[in-house]
C-alpha cells in the first residue's frame, strides 16, 4: 500500500486524536517495508518480527510527541535498522544461539544466492544496501538516518556492491 | 530487491498488529499543553542548571556531589565487602570467591560459576567440562560436555539439581553429577530456577522465555517473542523478569505482563534485578555518556555514573547493592536504605586478571 505524504500526515494526525482505523492504516502501510528491512539485516524471521513490532510500539509511545511535518517512514526505518544492526552484532557474539533460534524460511521465493551473499556482509554494510535498494533512500538520506558521514555511506555501498558483484558473477 | 518478500509476512503482520493495537488502545492521548510541557520544562531546567553551575555556589555543589558518589574517594583496592557473605565472580581471569574481609581465592580458570543453594559448593564450567568444586577450589566431580555455559544450582541440602546450557540445549543434572539429561533447545541465556518448592526452571528458546517443570516434564508458561537476554525470579517465585536492553517485562505465573518498562529511543538498559524479598525492580539505564541506577516503581535515583554501568548484584538481605562500573574500573557499593552511603573500590581488573562479572553474593557467613 503506497501512501502519499498528505495521506500519511492525515493518518498521523487522526491517530494522535485516537482513531484506531487511521493508526491501522499507518501500521499496514509501513509494516511490510519495516519487517523486510529487519529480516534482510538479521536473516531471522522471529527476530525481524520482534524488531519491527518493537519499532511500532515505540511509535505508539511517542505518537503524541511526533512532529507531523516530518515523514513517518524514515523515523520508523531508523529505529528498525539500528535495532537490527544491534541484534546482528549481538548474534555474531553468540553463534550457538543462532543455530538454535533461526527457523528456516518456509517459502524461499527470492534469490537465495543474493541473500546468501548479502549475509556474508557485515550488518553495517547490509543495512546501507537494504536502505538503498529495498527502501530506496538516497545516500544522503541514509547518512542522515544512520547519523553517518556521507562518505562512509558511499564507501559501505561501494564495498557491499563490489562484494556482491564479485561473488555473483 | 524491491520485489523481495520476507518469510511469513502476513502472519507476522497480523500477530504484530494485535500487540501494537492493544498498546495503542491502552495509551492515554495527551492534550496540547501536556504534549509540549516536557520540552518547555526540560529547557527551563537546563537553563537553570547551567546558570547554577556557572555560579560559584553552583560549582561547589557539583564538587560535593562528585565527592559524594565516591569517585574521588574510592579505595585503591577492594579491602572488604560492606556486608556479610561471599561474592562469586567470573571473567577472563577465572572464577574467584571474595570473602567479607576482602580476602580472595581463585578457584581456577572457569568462565561461569554458580553457588550451590547452601553456598557449600560451586558449579563452574570450563571449555568442555561442567565441574563441581568446594570453596577451596577442590574438584568434587566433573562432567564432560561440549561448550557448557551458565550453570544454575537449586534444591535442598540433600537433593539438588544443576541446570546448564550445552550444545544449544538446556541440560539438568543431579547435584552429584549423575542423571544428566537434555531438556530441549535453548539460547545462550542463563537459565534460572524458580525459588520455592518443586523444580521449575526458566530458560530462553526461540526468542521466548519458557518456564518448565522439570519433574512433571511440561511447559508451564511461554512468553511472547522478545529475545530475552537475562531472566530472573522474584524471591517468592511469583514473578519472572524477562530483561532486554530495549524493554523489560515482568510476568506473573499465568503469563500476564504485570510490569513493563521501555526505555525511550536514545536510551537502553544494561541490567535489572529484583530487590531481595520484594517485587521492586532496580534498573541500570544508559543515556548518552552517563548511566543511572534507579528503582523501577518510583524512579528513585540510587546512583549515577559517567560511562556505562554494567551489572547489579544485591548483598544477602538486600541492604547493599553492588554496581559494577567497567568504565571506571571500579565496583561501587550503594547502601540502599538510610543513611545513604557509597563505597567505591578501584583497580578491579588488576585484582582479578580482567574486569569480572559478579555472579552472586551468597549466604551470610
Amino acid at each position: 500500500m503506497a501512501a502519499s505524504g498528505r495521506d500519511e500526515r492525515a493518518w498521523v494526525r487522526r491517530a494522535q486524536a485516537g482513531s484506531v482505523s487511521e493508526f491501522e492504516a499507518l501500521f499496514r502501510a509501513h509494516w511490510g517495508p519495516a519487517y523486510r528491512a529487519a529480516y534482510l539485516v538479521v536473516r531471522d524471521a522471529s527476530a525481524a518480527e520482534d524488531i519491527a513490532q518493537e519499532a511500532f510500539l515505540s511509535a505508539v509511545r511517542t505518537l503524541d510527541r511526533f512532529d507531523r511535518r516530518r515523514p513517518f517512514g524514515p523515523w520508523l526505518h531508523r529505529i528498525v535498522v539500528n535495532r537490527a544492526i544491534d541484534w546482528a552484532r549481538a548474534r555474531a557474539l553468540r553463534p550457538e544461539a543462532e543455530a538454535v533460534d533461526t527457523p528456516a524460511p518456509e517459502r524461499p521465493e527470492h534469490d537465495e544466492e543474493l541473500l546468501r551473499e548479502l549475509d556474508r556482509l557485515s550488518p553495517e554494510h547490509r543495512a546501507v544496501i537494504v536502505l538503498r535498494y529495498l527502501l530506496e533512500y538516497t545516500p544522503g538520506e541514509i547518512a542522515e538516518l544512520l547519523e553517518l558521514p556521507r562518505g562512509t555511506v558511499n564507501s559501505r555501498l561501494r564495498r557491499g556492491l563490489d562484494h556482491l558483484k564479485e561473488r555473483l558473477e | 530487491m524491491k520485489r523481495f518478500r520476507a518469510p511469513n509476512e502476513h502472519q507476522a503482520r497480523e500477530r504484530s498488529w494485535e500487540v501494537v493495537r492493544a498498546a495503542y488502545e491502552t495509551r492515554e492521548p495527551v492534550t496540547w499543553p501536556r504534549r509540549h510541557a516536557r520540552p518547555l520544562i526540560a529547557g527551563a531546567l537546563v537553563a537553570a542548571a547551567v546558570a547554577a553551575v556557572l555560579s560559584t555556589p553552583g560549582r561547589s555543589v557539583v564538587h560535593s556531589l562528585r565527592k559524594a558518589v565516591g569517585v574521588e574517594n574510592a579505595q585503591t583496592e577492594l579491602f572488604s565487602l560492606p556486608a556479610r557473605g561471599r561474592l562469586l565472580v567470573s571473567g577472563k581471569g577465572g572464577t574467584w570467591i571474595v570473602n567479607a574481609d576482602g580476602s580472595r581465592r581463585r578457584l581456577g580458570a572457569y568462565r561461569d560459576a554458580a553457588w550451590s543453594p547452601s553456598g557449600r559448593f560451586v558449579a563452574a564450567v570450563k571449555r568442555s567440562e561442567l565441574v563441581a568444586l568446594d570453596p577451596k577450589g577442590n574438584v568434587r566431580w566433573t562432567l564432560p560436555r561440549r561448550s557448557p555455559r551458565f550453570p544454575a544450582w537449586t534444591g535442598t541440602p540433600t537433593d539438588t539439581r544443576i541446570a546448564y546450557i550445552a550444545g544449544g540445549r538446556l541440560h539438568v543434572v543431579a547435584g552429584d553429577g549423575t542423571g544428566d539429561r537434555a531438556i530441549g533447545p535453548a539460547a545462550r541465556v542463563a537459565p534460572v530456577w524458580r525459588p520455592g518448592p518443586g523444580r521449575v526452571v526458566a530458560y530462553a528458546t526461540h526468542g521466548k522465555a519458557v518456564v518448565y517443570d522439570v519433574d512433571g516434564g511440561r511447559i508451564l508458561m511461554r512468553t511472547p517473542p522478545g529475545l530475552p537476554q537475562k531472566l530472573a525470579w522474584s524471591d517468592d517465585g511469583k514473578l519472572l523478569l524477562v530483561f532486554r536492553p530495549y524493554g523489560l517485562r515482568v510476568y506473573d505465573s499465568r503469563g500476564r505482563v504485570v510490569l513493563q518498562d521501555d526505555p525511550s529511543d536514545a536510551t537502553h538498559d544494561a541490567d535489572a534485578v529484583f530487590a531481595p524479598g520484594t517485587h521492586r525492580l532496580v534498573i541500570i539505564r544508559i543515556h548518552g555518556l552517563a548511566s543511572d541506577v534507579f528503582t523501577g516503581r518510583n524512579g528513585r535515583l540510587l546512583y549515577r555514573g559517567s560511562g556505562a554501568l554494567r551489572q547489579l548484584v544485591f548483598s544477602p538481605g538486600g541492604r547493599w547493592l553492588l554496581v559494577t562500573w567497567p568504565t571506571a574500573n571500579q565496583w561501587v557499593f550503594v547502601r540502599v536504605g538510610r543513611p545513604r552511603q557509597i563505597v567505591g573500590a578501584a583497580r578491579i581488573s588488576g585484582q582479578f586478571g580482567g574486569y569480572p562479572r559478579a555472579v552472586s553474593w551468597c549466604c551470610g557467613r
